[in-house]
């Protein structure tokens, strides 16, 4: 594995992410639009698919303007939102009571039952944030993003179909998705309860409903706009935007955080 | 008596055979496949002809179930039919290629010394470091013969394969570019792949050395070469030969086929293996 993640859960904010380009093989991307000068043209125009859709394939990094951390040389900081989902929502989350505590007990145990730190399912709203690549293949009825972290996927059907009344809680949900002109909007439900949105450990519960507008602005940026409703945990749905822009000549690396793993066992809250 | 080595997802995926496709669509939201062909009283046409990409090549699209015909089954549950011993499924289990691919032929695989002493020593350990068992990717081979579904999506540029297995994902590169001379050591390799008429061929190197192909531990090592051949001869079913060429444990290339048939109107479950893990320190 690149990177034990799982020391991240007794160190407080070095969440990193070696760079790519040296360790993976290159190989030039199709279909990049270029500037007079050859350098891709970011702000092209969205590709689309044979049925006229915005295509959002591609591989898509969440930009930071973090520094990275200086005891790590060569290693990508982290967004603001891995680290608090509502790192630039005015006013905070809209905490019930309950809720609140949680955050307080979970920042005061050093993430030591962060899913992070013992190799377990992000979910998929921190998925988007982690500073590793993403990969979207997108097919007719089907929109597939494949992580980085652990080799993981996620599904969103496309074709139509509605989301199930009672699904099996899971940590990505059930999400289908639609298109409202060129916004994929993609409702998601059946979540597990007690999940992680962020490393400051703010909730989601069974009860939540997630709405992602995926809107891929141009060629090289995509905008994905998060809605959280869980009124377990909290008083009104609240709203944040993340951004991702694309990678291009590189691909998805092996990073399998089971893999020798030695830390859980030391874990400590303390 | 040594102790059974499957967890759960083996468990119900190579050997509770028959009770396993009806726990999937009682869980999990079914929802119709579509552009099913249909015989006249509505049920799938199995042999039906293999649905196209719009290039026109055949599309290896869809929920493949291995199989699973080799090792024999045990009976379903029924009051004619108590559980089954753990002596009775382990029989069956070990006859299954997913448990030993040796099992496939008369003089079982064509080990080098070094290899059959590798294969020897797994067997002693009671498979105790298979992946599988502490949570880690199956690799290619052991993913073609689980139990659990794999999904396959085709793309013009590249075939993902998602496996219900330990959420596994592999990706097939069909852009024409080339292996790479000295990829990084991958659990799954690097693979590339071109039609040869309707047959997709995939090239695979790049491994991870002393992978497991099977239970017992067959080895790969990091100098394999593998090449997949996948043929749909039809809309129901998926032929896979699988030729390994790895000089450091087989004295030569040797070739197996899995077959798979479709799945439809269900989909892959989430499966985390390492949530709530609790056995590996008691493996031995």
């Amino acid at each position: 594995m690149r990177l034990p993640i799982a020391v991240l859960g007794t160190m407080i904010l070095p969440f990193l992410l070696c760079p790519l380009s040296a360790q993976w093989i290159h190989y030039p991307t199709a279909g990049v639009p270029r500037t007079a000068d050859g350098k891709p043209d970011l702000a092209a125009a969205c590709p689309r698919t044979a049925d006229g859709k915005p295509d959002f394939s591609g591989l898509w990094i969440i930009p930071t303007a973090r520094e990275p951390n200086p005891n790590f040389p060569g290693c990508a900081a982290v967004a603001d939102e891995f680290i608090n989902i509502a790192a630039h929502l005015k006013g905070g989350l809209p905490y019930q009571p309950w809720a609140a505590a949680l955050v307080k007990t979970r920042q005061s145990e050093q993430r030591v039952n962060d899913p992070m730190s013992r190799c377990i399912p992000l979910g998929p709203i921190r998925l988007h944030t982690w500073n590793g690549p993403r990969k979207f293949a997108q097919t007719a009825g089907l929109l597939i993003i494949m992580n980085e972290l652990d080799t993981s996927f996620r599904q969103i059907y496309t074709d139509g179909r509605p989301l199930p009344m009672d699904p099996n809680p899971s940590w990505n949900g059930y999400s289908s998705g639609n298109w409202e002109g060129d916004t994929l909007v993609v409702h998601t439900n059946g979540l597990r309860d007690h999940t992680w949105l962020d490393a400051t450990g703010n909730p989601m519960t069974e009860a939540a409903k997630i709405t992602e507008r995926f809107r891929r602005i141009n060629f090289g940026n995509m905008e994905i706009e998060i809605t959280v409703d869980d009124p377990k945990a909290y008083t009104k749905p609240w709203t944040v935007k993340i951004a991702q822009v694309i990678q291009l000549d590189t691909d998805l690396l092996d990073f399998v955080c089971g893999d020798n793993e030695k830390d859980i066992s030391h874990l400590s809250s303390k | 008596m040594p102790i059974p080595l499957y967890r759960c997802r083996c468990f119900a995926g190579l050997v509770l055979i028959a009770a396993a496709p009806a726990l999937v669509l009682a869980q999990w939201p079914s929802y119709p496949t579509q552009g099913v062909p249909r015989t006249p009283d509505g049920k799938p046409n199995m042999s039906a002809p293999a649905p196209k990409a719009s290039d026109g090549k055949p599309d290896l699209t869809g929920i493949w179930q291995n199989d699973r015909t080799v090792g024999g089954t045990v009976a379903a549950r029924s009051s004619a039919n108590p559980p089954p011993t753990n002596e009775a499924l382990l029989a069956v289990a070990r006859r299954s290629p997913f448990w030993n691919l040796g099992s496939q032929f008369p003089d079982g695989l064509p080990f080098t010394p070094w290899a059959a002493e590798v294969h020897r020593q797994r067997v002693a350990d009671n498979s105790k470091d298979n992946p599988d068992a502490h949570c880690l990717p199956m690799g290619i081979m052991q993913f073609h013969n689980h139990g659990e579904p794999r999904k396959m999506i085709q793309t013009p540029q590249v075939i993902v394969i998602l496996y219900e297995a330990n959420a596994g994902l592999r990706q097939i590169f069909t852009d024409g570019r080339p292996l790479p001379k000295d990829a990084d050591p991958w659990w799954y390799g690097y693979s590339t792949g071109h039609w040869d008429g309707d047959t997709l061929v995939v090239e695979t190197a790049g491994f991870r050395d002393l992978g497991w192909l099977d239970v017992e531990g067959s080895p790969l090592t990091s100098g394999a070469h593998v090449t997949e051949r996948y043929h749909r001869p039809d809309f129901g079913h998926l032929d896979i030969s699988v030729t390994i060429d790895d000089p450091k444990a087989y004295t030569k290339p040797w070739t197996v086929t899995v077959h798979q048939h479709i799945m439809v109107d269900t989909e892959i479950y989430e499966f985390v293996c390492q949530e709530n893990e609790q056995d590996a320190p008691h493996l031995k």
